[in-house]
């Protein structure tokens, strides 16, 4: 089987030639007019934020000639986001960002008409670890040391964050499964309000993104108590993981990352996996991931659907195990 | 620093553009704060934020507007300034209402801006010592105002805030993700946007009320002669109290996160009316009922900055984003942001101050124009008004569905109306209800179901009694009258 060097060009330009030629495979996609930026939360939210702080490396870094217009589809925790890219179905001027809670909502709203599998993964850019903090005057060196408290006081510490099946809940009922601690989940939809309960003394504990509570830290109005990630993070070398205090629980990083509508044409979705692999390579992502303490995850399309599947399972099963209706 | 030049037109441009985006309802400071935001990139921090919090207290100027004028409430904050400026509208003193509401706005938001300079960190601090159980006393003693909205009978004046605190549960439930009344939509999943319903009640339901009596033909008089279009010193007079009762329970809220410019306003035009001594003739186009909620929203703004720029908690869509904003500026908003920056507090603080003295510039001249409005014969006000609605509504979220519900909630105020609902304590239900919820859940959290956590709390069990006497002040005042007529029967 084996032939000439030059027969293989010729073959690979008469294919690649067929494919530019052809606008079903939509290769050779460049866009022609702003692009439309899909986020879940309203301005300000963590999604809106991130969308936001992309464009404009997109445009310091000139990768694309077009402007990135964030839309704010915020409502049923990404429900209508879902909703208005499948709408956009064969918009090549579309994208989404996507988080952990389309994965969630994805399982266990049934009003969710679309969910993340009938999109089209794109690009998965990085991983957000979470770190467990108390008030500064509080008397928990480890999470270690919370736990045993909550175990000699049943239902009396309290700990506050977003919805309930959010990473930090569960995180709360498989410590709480495996140690058979038990201490409450008080939701609060504002990050801020998470924040100014814990220093108000109403709730003893906080698990967010590192970036969410840097400040606090920084001006040591609180402490860090774990960090929920495998190995302990860059920026807090003496803060031991989770799993270092003896407890074995599953991680869940919240991931970031790029979705298109429904049925994407290949081309498209490589011209997007190229400029956000050309965007990680830039200073400017260099420096955004470095100050807000975030962990570079790029994978590209086909591993992003594994990925989703993979932790669509781990979520699945984490839920369930957690008592969370699960809808599909 | 706010006095280059420079800051001072992009102070400007900012209170301009945001009494535009008031006067419009709809499109709110949050969503045009985001559109401008990947310009003020290449900006100086500084200038830019100076700009973008023009925007931000700009718009509670503006929001007065359309509320007194058409009842078409511009901003949320602005729902209550219907009450007594909508009727001063139609009794011809327009021109009055919307300066006073202009004036209102001015002394508040300075003494707002005061607060943030002066008692920032305390206020904060004390903002954050405030729990779930505090929150639910706070809201409980916001819905007792009902007591001030509910009108000739308290029956359908509870009636209302009943029926608006059981439209507050559709959507999503915060703590088990259960969806709650959505009928299987997507749509309510996220449950109904207080705007929609208040145009709704409010604008649609006046306009189809109005249509159907000939005698909308002259409902409005515009009287001639500027002295007749601003508020005269006698009005200023009377609103003294308004002024003060405004500017401090606007900013006290205001350093609240999550308590929100709505729940002040409606507030500070209880307080108004409790403390009034006619208050008998609100609802039916006082003054003070302009001023005291139109200085709340705006005090309200300086006190919301409080936790944004102490501790980098937003407790607000707007400052929500203008956190987004000072991030993209590569601050890192937090306990030291003020001491690492203190130019840019500063510069801010001072930019506020001149920033509201320029929207007094700006908005007395445009009362008596804007007053011209209601020249307009009812033919082509009242499809103007739909008009406004319609857009309002459909520009939060660009969804049909809500067109829909504003129609069906148009015909509900209109049924209100016609069979003499109030409207005020059902958005007042609405707007409680939510976060009164919530705050309740969480509280019963905290304490393994005992109700006891919330009179054990000095702040909540001070707020709960204060709830209750207001609530009781009817039934004392209708037994004194069945005792002054059951003496005159005897006699």
């Amino acid at each position: 089987m084996i032939k000439t060097r030059g027969f293989h060009v010729a073959l690979m330009s008469l294919f690649l030639g067929t494919l530019l030629l052809s606008p079903v495979w939509g290769q050779g996609f460049k866009p022609s007019r702003p692009v439309e930026v899909v986020v879940h939360t309203n301005p300000g939210g963590g999604s809106d934020v991130f969308a936001r702080a992309i464009a404009e490396m997109v445009d310091r870094e000139r990768l694309l000639s077009h402007r990135m217009a964030v839309a704010n589809k915020s409502g049923g925790s990404g429900a209508t986001a879902m909703a208005y890219l499948a709408e956009k179905k064969g918009d090549d001027h579309t994208i989404g960002f996507f988080t952990n809670t389309w994965m969630v909502t994805s399982l266990t709203r049934k009003e969710a008409k679309v969910t993340i599998n009938d999109l089209t993964p794109v690009v998965r850019l990085i991983l957000e670890p979470m770190i467990a903090v108390v008030k500064a005057d509080s008397p928990y060196g480890g999470m270690k040391d919370f736990v045993e408290a909550a175990k000699k006081n049943p239902g009396k510490l309290n700990q506050s964050g977003g919805s309930p099946g959010a990473p930090e809940d569960l995180y709360r009922l498989l410590i709480q499964k495996t140690t058979g601690a038990k201490w409450n989940f008080i939701s609060f939809p504002g990050g801020g309000e998470r924040i100014s309960n814990l220093l108000g003394g109403n709730v003893q504990l906080l698990m967010a993104q590192p970036q969410e509570i840097g400040e606090h830290i920084r001006s040591g109005g609180m402490r860090v108590i774990a960090s929920m990630t495998e190995r302990r993070l860059a920026d807090l070398p003496n803060v031991p993981t989770i799993g270092e205090q003896g407890l074995d629980v599953p991680i869940l990083d919240q991931a970031r990352g790029v979705l298109a509508p429904p049925g994407t044409a290949g081309g498209v979705v490589r011209y997007w996996e190229d400029l956000f692999g050309r965007l990680v390579q830039t200073q400017s992502w260099k420096k955004y991931v470095a100050e807000n303490q975030l962990e570079e995850a790029y994978l590209k399309s086909r591993e992003v659907g594994e990925f989703w599947k993979k932790q669509g399972d781990l979520l699945r099963s984490l839920l369930q195990e957690a008592g969370v209706k699960v809808a599909r | 620093m706010a006095l280059t030049p420079a800051n001072l037109w992009w102070c400007f441009v900012g209170v301009f553009l945001g009494t535009v985006i008031g006067v419009l309802p709809g499109l709110g400071p949050p969503a045009t704060i985001a559109m401008l935001l990947p310009l003020t990139l290449k900006m100086n921090p500084t200038t830019a934020i100076i700009m973008l919090a023009g925007i931000y207290y700009g718009a509670k100027y503006g929001g007065s507007t359309t509320s007194i004028l058409l009842n078409v409430p511009g901003e949320s904050s602005s729902v209550v300034t219907c009450l007594d400026g909508y009727q001063m509208a139609r009794q011809g003193r327009a021109g009055p209402a919307l300066g006073i509401a202009a004036i209102s706005s001015f002394v508040a938001g300075t003494v707002g801006v005061l607060g943030l300079m002066l008692i920032a960190p305390p206020a904060a601090r004390f903002a954050v010592r405030l729990g779930p159980p505090e929150y639910f006393a706070l809201m409980i003693l916001g819905l007792s105002m009902v007591v001030f909205l509910a009108g000739e009978s308290m029956v359908k004046g509870l009636l209302a805030t009943l029926f608006g605190l059981w439209l507050a549960t559709m959507g999503t439930d915060l703590f088990t993700a259960e969806s709650r009344f959505t009928f299987g939509r997507m749509e309510l999943l996220d449950g109904i946007d207080f705007i929609i319903v208040s145009i709704g009640i409010f604008a649609v339901g006046e306009v189809l009320v109005n249509i159907e009596s000939q005698a909308g033909a002259g409902l409005f008089k515009v009287p001639k002669g500027l002295r007749n279009l601003l508020p005269s010193l006698q009005d200023i007079r009377d609103c003294r109290f308004a002024f003060l009762n405004g500017s401090v329970v606007g900013f006290f809220i205001g350093v609240l996160p999550g308590a929100g410019s709505t729940i002040a306003s409606f507030i500070s035009y209880g307080i108004e009316k409790a403390f009034s001594r006619h208050p008998e003739k609100f609802g039916t186009g006082v003054v003070e009922g302009v001023a005291a909620p139109e200085g709340a929203n705006n005090s309200e703004t300086g006190g919301a900055l409080v936790p944004l720029l102490t501790l980098g908690i937003p407790g607000s869509n707007t400052t929500a984003i203008l956190l987004a904003a000072l991030i993209l500026w590569g601050f890192r908003p937090g306990p030291l942001l003020i001491q690492d920056n203190p130019g840019l507090f500063w510069g801010l603080v001072a930019s506020m101050y001149v920033g509201n003295v320029m929207l007094l510039i700006l908005n007395l001249p445009l009362v008596p124009l804007f007053a011209q409005i209601l020249r307009l014969p009812y033919y082509a006000l009242y499809p103007i008004i739909l008009g406004i609605s319609v857009v309002g509504v459909y520009s939060v979220s660009q969804s049909l569905f809500d067109v829909w519900l504003l129609s069906l909630f148009g015909l509900l105020g209109y049924l209100m109306r016609k069979l003499d609902f109030p409207a005020a304590p059902l958005v007042l239900g609405m707007v409680l209800g939510d976060a009164m919820e919530r705050a309740l859940r969480q509280s019963l959290m905290m304490s393994q179901g005992e109700m006891s956590i919330f009179v054990t709390r000095p702040v909540s069990a001070a707020m709960l009694l204060l709830a209750f006497i207001i609530l009781m002040m009817p039934l004392v005042r209708k037994v004194r009258s069945w005792r002054a007529k059951a003496v005159e029967q005897e006699l």
